[in-house]
């Protein structure tokens, strides 16, 4: 089966651009095959115009973090250590990001102790280490506390504003990056469904109107011959939620058809309502080893 | 190449000797020897025990002989070596920080290569103790010398090949216990009805434990090849299971 299929996007620097999709999207694999970890069987991914296993230092101009699992019994400094060693930075390095990201002293102790979020602050500092301009980091909310989210929000924003980095970060939660991303990339069933600026999705978004009149099987009736979707409104029992026309197009067909209105009045849905039906429905819990196409 | 895979060896010690598993392997492997080398020697010359007297040449090479019985722990040293990324799912960073996975299975197989000679110095160390201090105390202990030092010289040799071949299997099995599991299984079960079933003892000699066993063992036993066929033929097996195992590692998606 694929997991990815025909998906192709670009992410710029200076910005925290979110990589969203339901759980079992593919947005992992979509990743995995990015950093030459899975191998796709067509597609190519550069980052600044060279495939990621062709670049001489990847640690010194990718960080990423895919996965925040460490050997229990070592630290967290040690394990800093091996990649500085790994790719000929100094040991030094490894203090410097573990301050950074606020590990400090805990990078003495044994990673096997570590809380979640702990270790997503460990894995990002291993993206950190070799002080790259792109950052690709996955699903690295997840596991923090609220605390935790603010101060990721604040240093992901930090690291593509202030700093000029190119941030990409993965989520199934709109939420999580709504306050931080500057740009969205959805993905559905492995597929792109949609990319753009959050302003450009909110503007994208269709409104609907909604609509309270006694007569409203009649009223119904009226807007559906011309195919228009129409919605018993929760809640409403003489309520509807007219899709795709305006409030003016729904009065003048009321006035027109002599139905008696008690409301009426458009709703703008919300970021997350866009989000949800953009992906509604195409959840997939496919196993995660199938490749596909990127 | 050459900076980057010196550095890529010092990731792997760093690795290595940043959590206390060596110093169990270390420990375990030198307790093993030792304790057959004490109770050979204690057993030496016994009638019951079927072991030549202590003051005879037989009893020198076999003596020495015993710090291969650490070889089942030089397996585990490589094949903990490998797995351990896989298990821990530390495979991503480390290929993430070194794309060329042939590069990382080449240095491991280097960097514990290393490794399973300070575990073999070690080995033959206690051996040679336990052989000459035990056996100055009974009475006559065996030369250092000849084909006695020849013997724990490929006892020696020998410890590191197996640890190379730990790696190998590692890389190919990728499954910690189960690599493990597999290795024991081998060496305390398959290679020993190999040895002593008619049908099969002919093929023993081809195999990794028939190899050891003509590197080391001067007396009595089937059929084998000369001390440096069977050196070179464990060398194979070594080279083999490193070759598979870097191929192995460069193809398999990292999931």
């Amino acid at each position: 089966m694929r997991a990815v299929d025909d998906l192709s996007f670009t992410v710029e620097p200076g910005q925290v651009t979110g990589f969203l999709g339901p759980n079992g999207a593919g947005k992992t694999t979509t990743l995995r095959m990015a950093l030459g970890l899975i191998t796709p069987d067509t597609g190519t991914t550069t980052f600044n115009g060279v495939r990621y296993a062709g670049l001489p230092e990847p640690m010194r101009q990718v960080g990423a973090v895919l996965e925040t699992a460490f050997h229990p019994a070592r630290s967290g400094r040690d394990h800093l250590r091996v990649y500085c060693r790994a790719t000929g930075l100094p040991v030094a390095r490894a203090d410097e990001v573990l301050d950074q990201v606020g590990l400090g002293p805990a990078g003495r102790r044994r990673a096997g102790g570590y809380s979640l979020g702990m270790r997503q602050r460990l894995g990002l500092a291993t993206a950190l280490l070799g002080d790259p301009s792109v950052l690709v980091l996955d699903e690295p909310a997840n596991g923090l506390d609220p605390e935790g989210i603010q101060w990721l929000r604040g240093f992901l924003r930090h690291l593509a504003h202030d700093q000029g980095r190119t941030v990409l970060v993965s989520s199934h939660l709109l939420s999580e990056v709504e306050q931080t991303a500057d740009r969205v990339v959805i993905v559905g069933a492995g597929r792109l469904v949609r990319q753009g600026s959050l302003a450009e999705l909110r503007a994208g978004s269709t409104g609907s109107v909604l609509v309270r009149s006694p007569q409203i099987a009649a009223l119904a009736e009226q807007l559906r011959s011309t195919g228009t979707t129409v919605d018993v409104t929760d809640g409403a029992p003489d309520g509807l939620t007219v899709t795709g026309l305006s409030t003016d197009e729904v009065g003048r067909r009321a006035f027109a058809a002599g139905i008696e209105l008690h409301e009426l009045r458009s709703h703008t849905s919300g970021l997350e309502e866009v989000y949800f039906r953009l992906t509604a429905g195409q959840e997939q819990y496919a196993a995660r080893t199938e490749q596909g196409a990127a | 190449m050459g900076i980057v895979l010196t550095r890529l060896v010092r990731a792997e010690w760093a690795k290595l000797f940043s959590t206390r598993v060596w110093i169990g392997l270390l420990v375990g492997a030198c307790v093993l020897s030792g304790a057959f080398a004490a109770l050979f020697t204690a057993f030496a010359g016994n009638p019951d025990s079927g072991l030549p007297p202590l003051d005879s040449p037989e009893y020198g090479q076999l003596a020495f002989s015993l710090a291969t019985n650490a070889t089942v722990i030089s397996v585990v040293l490589g094949i903990i070596g490998i797995t351990q990324e896989y298990r821990h799912r530390t495979a991503t960073p480390t290929f993430l920080a070194t794309p060329q996975r042939g590069r990382v299975v080449i240095a491991k197989l280097l960097a514990y290569a290393v490794a399973g000679i300070g575990l073999a110095v070690a080995v033959c160390a206690v051996t040679t103790a336990v052989v000459l201090v035990y056996g100055n105390a009974r009475g006559d202990a065996p030369d250092l010398s000849g084909d006695n030092l020849r013997v724990l010289a490929f006892a020696g040799l020998a410890l590191v090949i197996y640890t190379v071949i730990g790696v190998g299997l590692g890389a190919l099995l990728k499954n910690q216990v189960g690599a493990i599991v597999a290795a024991l299984v081998y060496l305390f079960v398959v290679e020993p009805l190999l040895r002593s079933i008619p049908a099969t003892s002919g093929a023993y000699k081809w195999l990794p434990g028939g190899a050891l066993e003509a590197m080391t063992a001067t007396f009595q036993g089937p059929d084998l090849l000369e001390q440096w066929q069977g050196a070179l033929l464990l060398l194979a097996y070594g080279l083999v299971a490193a070759f598979l195992g870097t191929v192995l590692a460069v193809r398999r998606d990292v999931v």
